[in-house]
């Protein structure tokens, strides 16, 4: 089953979906492989923060005057995916008042609406703030769902003849002379090979940039920086709260639906499959961003996740927080000899959208096209439909008890309905695609009850697969949960996870799998 | 001040265990807890020691098992010791509804999950599991009711399952507790019975999730098994535990009927030590507390679920006494890198170290409080979820504690 199309994106983040749908407005036929489900990667494991641009305003402000305008522009194509929370640069006595008097100057000469606001003021906003603050400043900060976003470009771009592979990995590149004329996959689900032909070959890994250039025999200097962060139980705030202070680790909290996130670190990190939270990572968190909000001291958290960022490598920095966040678009066809193949890396969710149209310009230029970008004009296609918190309960509310079904998950009151509606779909092909694409496990249990609900509705999805007694599907899901869970076990957290424990290796008597030994399966 | 021969904190089966050995004694007893306890959620059997193979004498097991662990809470009450524990347990469950064990060894009972699982003891309501056939069984779920996937079951164990769809109960999003409380109404059983006979293709066996009533288990077994013609049996399955809570009851009835104070709903806010010795516990009912002492304690709290044990970010304390723990190490090292590690976490190795007699003692063996005795899973030095003997080191301690603590 050998496939063609003009312009093959590889990587199924923010960007490589951005570029799919500006190819598609612009009515250019593409096709997107991606290894995992969308935003797998970096896209997938950030905060969720539509940045103002106020945090690079001191240091970094052509960064800053990007960031303003993409923010102005997703709140207009994709206000569904955005909550409007505002963001506030909370000043601390150590953080001292001139930092906050640069950091305002900044912002104005980027184009940031920042408002400085009294300690009274602030703290009549957001009350669980530390008491002794000496003051803030109001951004257009906000919050942003980013697997929404990515999923709505996917939307639309398949809506006008774009293709999507998930669980498809390139495992090389064809190459013809000194061209690149298409890649080798693999679908990881069904185990099959196959090739596809291209005219243009598109690098949109981002951290995994290095991984796909190497099939070609090329490097790029990128620098790879692990952020991790803490997920509460609670919302912690109504904005977006940072420090007012030069950019560092442990400065931000980001609300999220009913959560909020606790971010970030910043580590050196070679072993892109292998990267896990620290409990040192964790300790430091809490330590820091209670300097903020005491009570982060006392909060029960969910999860730990890491990220990795991909850095374009600068010789001077010394520090990642450095490196320059812009992207970069490299053709490698002139230096390297493989023409044909183009990286886009570097970068930041913010600016996916900008990137793609970077890439498709450059695309249209190379193809002797003239058709300009529109994805700054053109809504997504959920745009105006709502998706909050409270559009989901009255949503619950209006429907009759019969009707609104079984629930499935308690925690985040997601309904059978809905997981048969995306099974009914038919794009979904492992348990993590439907946890993606809904808030199940999302809660406090994340997924401890309802994972062991949702096996009847696996069966149908895995069919034999699952039926050799070993519990494949549930013994994964458990161990990939455990990833997000091992680092916050303390407290509260800790008591309830006995009970997890309990549950599968106590109560189904699910143990550890060890060759020659069916313990737990049936006989 | 109310005074009592023994207090016993935490209603676990520890706890119901110490204070219901003590009774029989005639002392007077106190038992308080802050809710119903461990066994109603996982409850379901009468775990001794799953590691030992079916076919292999228990007490041989655990006479080998006690040579190779000398820390493990069985070695504090030896072979005999949870012998007389397990006799004394049986002899609350009398028939219709008894329990048993299979040729005095583990047997293999199936899950709610699919797995079979080993235990010693199990109701009378679960034996015809142990002897199921999976091509002359059939797995019986009911529609809406998704603690119990019996799709899942039936595929795993490799046995024909239907789902019931029972529309005049509005099953829709039902649980556990809900069923088995229809089931006490014979008039629902006999119509249950009635559509899974329907739904029947020759099978001999019938499966159903463990909610086969609350009140009289057996009436409601036998109903299905005449109505059916087949061996029915029950399933154990996501908690709470129904067969848990009928042991919950039965012991808060016979308590309750021997005069013990059962105090439920209530937590112990403060210990009153002086001159290691416990001198009273105060019983937060807000706005009031009250103080009771004894002249012993058992100090039944369970581990991190029940609220004996608790995680600081640096270290486990036992929040109450403050007893010394031992510790598993730093954070990092408490849980491993996998979920299905191969070790058990070290976490669960966590808890009270005692003397013989069940008397806490701090790191150089020296008595912490002399008329303060630890049982049930608060002790150090086992793994009940790997090991499968949650409810056997619960009695036998509990057994024990109560015994040593009325001798003196």
């Amino acid at each position: 089953m050998d496939l063609k199309t003009e312009v093959l994106i590889i990587g199924g983040g923010a960007t490589g979906a951005g570029i799919a749908r500006d190819l598609a407005l612009r009515g250019i036929p593409s096709l997107l492989v991606e290894r995992g489900d969308f935003t797998s990667g970096a896209s997938g494991r950030n905060q969720g923060l539509l940045h103002s641009g106020a945090r690079y305003a001191v240091n970094d402000p052509e960064a800053a005057r990007e960031c303003i305008g993409e923010n102005r522009i997703l709140r207009r194509i994709a206000p569904h995916c955005i909550e409007p929370t505002e963001g506030l640069f909370v000043s601390l006595p150590e953080d001292g008042p001139e930092y906050r008097a640069n950091f305002i100057r900044a912002c104005a000469a980027a184009g940031i609406d920042a408002l400085p606001l009294s300690p009274r003021e602030t703290l009549a906003m957001e009350p669980r703030l530390n008491p002794r603050l000496i003051g803030a400043v109001q951004v257009p900060d906000g919050a942003i769902d980013p697997f929404m976003l990515v999923v709505e470009n996917v939307r639309d771009a398949e809506s006008r003849g774009a293709r999507f592979l998930i669980h498809t990995e390139v495992t090389g590149l064809i190459r013809d002379g000194l061209r690149i004329t298409g890649a080798r996959v693999r679908d990881r689900i069904a185990d099959k090979s196959y090739a596809i032909a291209a005219n243009w070959v598109v690098n949109a890994t981002g951290a995994w940039a290095n991984l796909i250039l190497g099939m070609a025999g090329i490097r790029i200097g990128l620098a790879l920086s692990k952020g991790s962060m803490l997920l509460t139980n609670t919302r912690l705030s109504e904005r977006v709260l940072n420090r007012c202070r030069p950019p560092s680790s442990g400065d931000i909290i980001v609300p999220n639906d009913t959560v909020s996130i606790l971010g970030t670190t910043s580590l050196r990190e070679d072993d892109l499959e292998h990267y896990e939270v620290t409990a040192e990572e964790v300790t430091f968190l809490i330590d820091e961003l209670s300097k903020m909000i005491p009570d982060v001291k006392n909060e029960r958290f969910n999860r730990a996740y890491a990220g990795v960022r991909p850095l374009l490598q600068s010789q001077e920095a010394s520090d990642d927080r450095e490196i320059s966040r812009g992207f970069a678009l490299i053709d490698h066809g002139s230096g390297s000899g493989s023409a044909g193949l183009v990286t886009i890396t570097g970068g930041k969710l913010m600016t996916y959208r900008l990137m793609a149209e970077k890439t498709a310009d450059f695309l249209c230029e190379r193809m002797g096209l003239h058709v300009p970008c529109i994805t700054h004009l053109q809504p997504l296609p959920g745009a105006g439909l709502g998706n909050t918190l409270r559009d989901r309960l009255l949503h619950l509310r209006r429907q009759t008890p019969a009707a609104r079904g079984e629930i499935l998950c308690d925690c985040e009151l997601v309904p059978r309905e809905a997981v048969d509606a995306i099974l009914r779909e038919g794009k979904v092909r492992e348990l993590q695609d439907i946890l993606h694409r809904t808030r199940l496990a999302k809660g406090t249990c994340q997924g401890g009850f309802c994972v062991y609900r949702l096996l009847g509705l696996l069966n149908e999805l895995h069919g034999e697969q699952g039926s050799d007694g070993s519990n494949v599907v549930l013994r994964s899901f458990l161990e990939e949960r455990w990833k997000g869970i091992r680092p916050i076990l303390w407290g509260t957290a800790l008591k309830e996870e006995e009970l997890i424990e309990s549950i599968y290796k106590g109560l189904f008597n699910l143990v550890p799998e060890e060759p020659g030994r069916t313990g737990g399966g049936a006989t | 001040m109310k005074r009592f021969d023994l207090i016993v904190l935490g209603t676990g089966l520890a706890g119901l265990t110490a204070a219901r050995t003590a009774v029989e004694t005639g002392a007077k007893v106190l038992i308080v807890g802050r809710g119903m306890g461990a066994v109603t959620l996982f409850g379901n059997t009468i775990d001794l020691l799953g590691t030992i193979p079916p076919g292999t004498d228990i007490a041989e097991g655990i006479a080998r098992w006690i040579a190779d662990h000398p820390e493990h809470p069985y070695a504090r009450t030896g072979v005999k010791g949870i012998e007389d524990a397990l006799a004394d347990f049986r002899g609350l469950f009398p028939p219709p509804y008894g329990f048993a064990a299979e040729d005095n060894g583990n047997s293999l009972l199936p899950t709610g999950a699919g797995t079979i699982r080993p235990t010693y003891l199990f109701p009378v309501t679960m034996a015809a599991g142990a002897a199921m056939i999976p091509s002359e069984t059939l797995i019986v779920g009911f529609r809406g009711f998704k603690d119990f996937q019996g799709d899942t079951v039936s595929l795993h164990l490799k046995c024909r399952g239907v789902n019931l769809a029972l529309p005049r109960y509005g099953l829709e999003g039902t649980t556990a507790l809900a069923l088995a409380r229809l089931m006490d109404a014979a008039s629902f059983r006999e119509r249950l019975g009635e559509a899974i006979r329907r739904q029947m293709g020759g099978e001999r066996f019938i499966g159903l999730p463990a909610v086969l009533g609350l009140r009289n288990p057996a009436a409601v077994l036998k109903t299905l098994e005449k109505t059916t013609g087949a061996r029915v049996f029950e399933i154990p399955l996501l908690p709470p535990s129904i067969p848990g809570t009928r042991v919950f009851h039965r012991f808060r009835e016979e308590l309750i009927a021997k005069g013990a104070t059962f105090l439920m709903g209530h937590s112990v806010s403060r210990a009153n030590v002086k001159g290691g010795r416990c001198e009273g516990i105060a019983v937060e009912n807000p706005p009031l507390v009250t103080e009771y002492c004894a002249d012993r304690y058992i100090l039944a709290t369970g581990r991190f679920l029940g609220g004996g044990l608790w995680a600081e970010m640096e270290q486990i304390v036992e929040p109450l006494f403050h007893l010394p723990i031992f510790q598993p190490g730093e954070r990092e090292q408490w849980f491993g890198k996998r979920f299905f590690d191969p070790e058990a976490h070290p976490i669960h190795r966590a808890g009270i170290v005692t003397d013989a007699d069940l008397r806490p003692v701090d790191e150089t063996g020296r008595v912490v409080l002399e008329n303060v005795r630890a049982a049930g899973s608060i002790l150090a030095h086992h793994q009940a979820i790997e090991e499968k003997s949650r409810e056997g080191i619960d009695i036998a301690t509990g057994f024990l504690a109560a015994k040593r603590a009325l001798a003196t």
